[in-house]
């Protein structure tokens, strides 16, 4: 069963790749071989060019038919691997193009399009681990232009960030989205389970939270959009129907803080009651008072979020940064460089780091991360 | 006429000999060859060269262990399980005592959905002393407590999955995992109905952080999901068992009380009552409890060795008597149920067969020092270390 809303990022695919395959090899045997193999090929070359036919003149059971028949006669044949798989996935016959693509990528594995079929397959499969994995390796080898493709693969990608609670690069990935023009409807409620931290995928949403999610998300879009007055009366609509929800007052808060932040900072208070182990409220709030230069109430803060999610890159970058303000350039620089193990592509990591080996007249240490930024900072540094 | 024979048949044997030999000694070198090329295809990352001559160096040489297991750890690494689970089954066939073969059989053999040969050779892995690198160990428990979860042995996934959490940490697999779990689902998390999700990861996100010793976290979570799904099968069992887990026995009653106004057929929940019950000098209560829990789940070991521990807290010793037997019966490895029972045996004067009792406790207690599950080691918590 294929997700609501996203069928069309799938449709002919098999349209969409043929274009980059070899055309099928010619199998003439050489006349040295045995009767039998010359046969065999003779008959392999028959079932290829059938199955090529049918598949053109959309007869895909049969297709199917003499795809299958042509692999196991050559069970290591490329386009047949890939032709039926596609026709299988189309076909929502999830499991089987699986199972055709691992061996497919097998044999190609720098072909970006098998792996973003294959975490497609594996997302309807619902082995979402591994579906995000090859998603995502299917990002870094690039689809060839093909944009369609691209699209289906970063959407897939940014619903598994969130299932996996990875809210932060989820959000980036559908902003990325949205600025590159994509369709926004399908993008409101990844984007509304992204900023309300809920690790569901759109399909998941239990019906009496739809509301919710897509009131956030419809406020992330218009806050991209920079439609000040409609995020400003969607996200406190939101806070108004849904006061005891976790996630709400941040998402409010956020907003707030670039324009009151008096009131920024009230609302992510109140969101600490509501969910008082929310690490990004948290975080927000130590950034704030380190921008009223009040280092005193953000340290505590900042040392909770460490405390609740010591893996958590953001929460030592901002401990790191309270203890700067504070003075403590040592104390700073250990967490910085934690944050940047666990973070190495975040360019404000390496900024802070910047700073700091400078005050600590480490120029040594300064250059390399000025190295790293211009590095991170050129176009092609990111998918 | 047969010595006359001799000398024509004699050189041509030996010619056959050295054909033979020869041929013999050819297949050796190419098969070293093939072997030699296989390795280094491995090494050099050209895994499907190395499929290719493992698959060349098995068919010219079906004995050779070394061939199908590099030959199954390549097509795993390839995420093609069917053919890598044919090739470890021949393995094993030929390496019965290697430990972590059993694991990678079992992996694959839950990604083609064997689920019942999956299981089999996680036990037989565990027998083996579950080895392995640190990674597989991660991986082969994760799977083992999925699969438990399927067959409804809650219990044991949990204890498996508590373990996993204390080294990884809060990682959404293991939530998912331990929500499933918690909530008695016997689903795998890919078959488990989408509009479940939150339910699921909410209780997940609580039995993590119990297991985690952090309980203001679970608590946080915990009460989300009463909020939510409070009138969902399970939810206040569940619940039930958290309060227990911070010996609050009062709120941990009354949970498992609003959970059997909802599902009143819920054994579980009946003999966690009946257990509270029984601790609270309230045994006479735990017995109607603990008997329907019987009649529901006859083939439950623990259902028995409750009522028995409730009949011997009234003093009904030979009714006691024969639930423990049959709880013993059902689970000979659980310590808890052989303690009860030596007791009571004592209690009417069975002395030799209460002698008994106490060395098998005692002997099981020494080698699951450091493998019994929570539910047993709650159990003995609540015990001496020594029958009275």
């Amino acid at each position: 069963m294929m997700m609501p809303g996203v069928a069309f990022l799938a449709l002919s695919v098999a349209a969409l790749f043929s274009q980059n395959l070899p055309a099928p090899r010619g199998t003439t045997s050489p006349q040295s071989k045995a009767k039998s193999a010359v046969t065999k090929a003779a008959s392999f070359e028959q079932l290829s060019q059938a199955a090529d036919r049918a598949r053109d003149e959309n007869r895909d059971d049969d297709a199917i038919r003499l795809y299958q028949k042509g692999l196991a006669l050559q069970p290591a044949w490329k386009e047949g691997l890939w032709y039926l798989s596609t026709l299988l996935y189309e076909k929502e016959r999830y499991p089987e193009a699986r199972d055709l693509l691992r061996r497919f990528v097998a044999h190609d594995p720098d072909a970006g399009p098998g792996w973003a079929l294959l975490g497609m397959s594996e997302f309807q499969t619902r082995e979402y681990s591994r579906s995000l994995d090859h998603l995502q390796r299917a990002m870094a080898l690039g689809m060839g232009g093909r944009k369609e493709m691209a699209q289906s693969v970063f959407y897939f990608v940014a619903v598994l960030r969130t299932r996996f609670e990875q809210f932060n690069e989820s959000t980036g990935l559908l902003i990325a989205m949205v600025k590159s023009g994509q369709q926004q409807d399908l993008l409101v409620e990844p984007l509304g389970l992204a900023a309300l931290r809920m690790p569901l995928l759109p399909a998941e949403i239990p019906a009496d939270r739809r509301e919710m999610i897509r009131m956030a998300g419809q406020g992330a879009l218009a806050l991209e959009a920079q439609r000040q007055e409609e995020a400003q009366r969607l996200f406190s609509g939101i806070v108004a129907a849904y006061p005891k929800e976790q996630g709400v007052h941040f998402l409010y808060g956020a907003f707030l803080l670039d324009l009151r932040p008096q009131d920024g900072v009230a609302e992510m208070k109140r969101e600490l009651e509501v969910s008082p182990f929310h690490v990004p409220a948290r975080l927000r709030l130590a950034e704030e008072y380190v921008k009223e230069e009040q280092p005193e109430e953000a340290l505590p803060l900042a040392q909770e979020a460490v405390r609740f999610e010591p893996g958590y890159a953001p929460a030592r970058m901002m401990l790191g940064e309270v203890l700067i303000a504070k003075g403590d350039l040592a104390g700073g620089i250990r967490d910085l460089e934690t944050a940047e193990k666990g973070a190495p592509q975040t360019v404000r990591i390496h900024w802070d780091l910047l700073r700091a080996y400078t005050a600590a007249g480490r120029s040594h240490d300064a250059m390399r991360e000025k190295k790293e930024i211009e590095k991170l900072n050129r176009p092609d540094a990111r998918q | 006429m047969y010595i006359s024979c001799m000398p024509v048949v004699l050189p041509i044997l030996l010619i056959v000999l050295t054909l033979n030999q020869v041929s013999s000694l050819a297949q050796n070198i190419i098969f070293e060859e093939i072997a030699k090329r296989a390795d280094a295809a491995r090494s050099t990352d050209h895994l499907n060269e190395a499929i290719a001559l493992y698959s060349e160096g098995v068919r010219l040489r079906p004995s050779w262990p070394d061939g199908w297991w590099s030959l199954g750890s390549v097509l795993y690494e390839q995420d093609r399980f069917t053919e890598a689970q044919a090739a470890f089954v021949k393995f094993v066939k030929l390496q019965p005592d290697a430990g972590p073969a059993y694991a990678f059989l079992a992996l694959c053999e839950y990604e083609t959905r064997n689920d019942d040969r999956s299981l089999q050779h996680f036990q037989a892995w565990a027998k083996h002393g579950s080895p392995g690198t640190d990674a597989l160990l991660d991986v082969a428990g994760y799977h083992w407590a999925l699969l438990l979860t399927r067959q409804g042995k809650f219990t044991q996934a949990l204890y498996l999955l508590t373990a996993k959490a204390k080294k990884l940490g809060a990682t959404p697999l293991l939530t998912e995992a331990m929500g499933l779990a918690s909530l008695r689902m016997g689903n795998l998390p890919e078959d488990y109905a989408s509009d479940k999700r939150e339910l699921v990861w909410l209780a997940g996100k609580a039995a993590l952080y119990a297991s985690l010793d952090d309980p203001k976290r679970a608590e946080e979570y915990a009460g989300r999901l009463m909020l939510r799904y409070g009138e969902e099968p399970n939810v206040h069992y569940f619940r039930g068992t958290l309060y227990g887990f911070q010996k609050e026995q009062d709120a941990a009653a009354e949970e498992y009380r609003r959970e059997l106004q909802l599902s009143p057929q819920h054994a579980p929940a009946m003999l966690e009552l009946a257990l509270i019950q029984i601790d609270d000098s309230r045994a006479t209560e735990a017995v109607p409890l603990a008997k329907r829990a019987v009649a529901l789940d006859p083939e439950n070991p623990r259902a028995h060795y409750v009522l028995g521990r409730a009949l011997f807290d009234t003093g009904r010793f030979q009714e006691s008597v024969h639930e423990l037997e049959i709880a013993k019966r059902l689970a000979p490895e659980y310590g808890p149920i052989r303690f009860t029972l030596a007791n009571a045996y004592k209690r009417l004067g069975r002395i030799q067969e209460a002698e008994r009792e106490t060395a098998a406790f005692l002997s099981l207690k020494k080698k699951e020092a450091g493998s019994s599950t929570p539910e047993e080691k709650d159990d003995k918590q609540k015990q001496t270390g020594q029958p009275q």
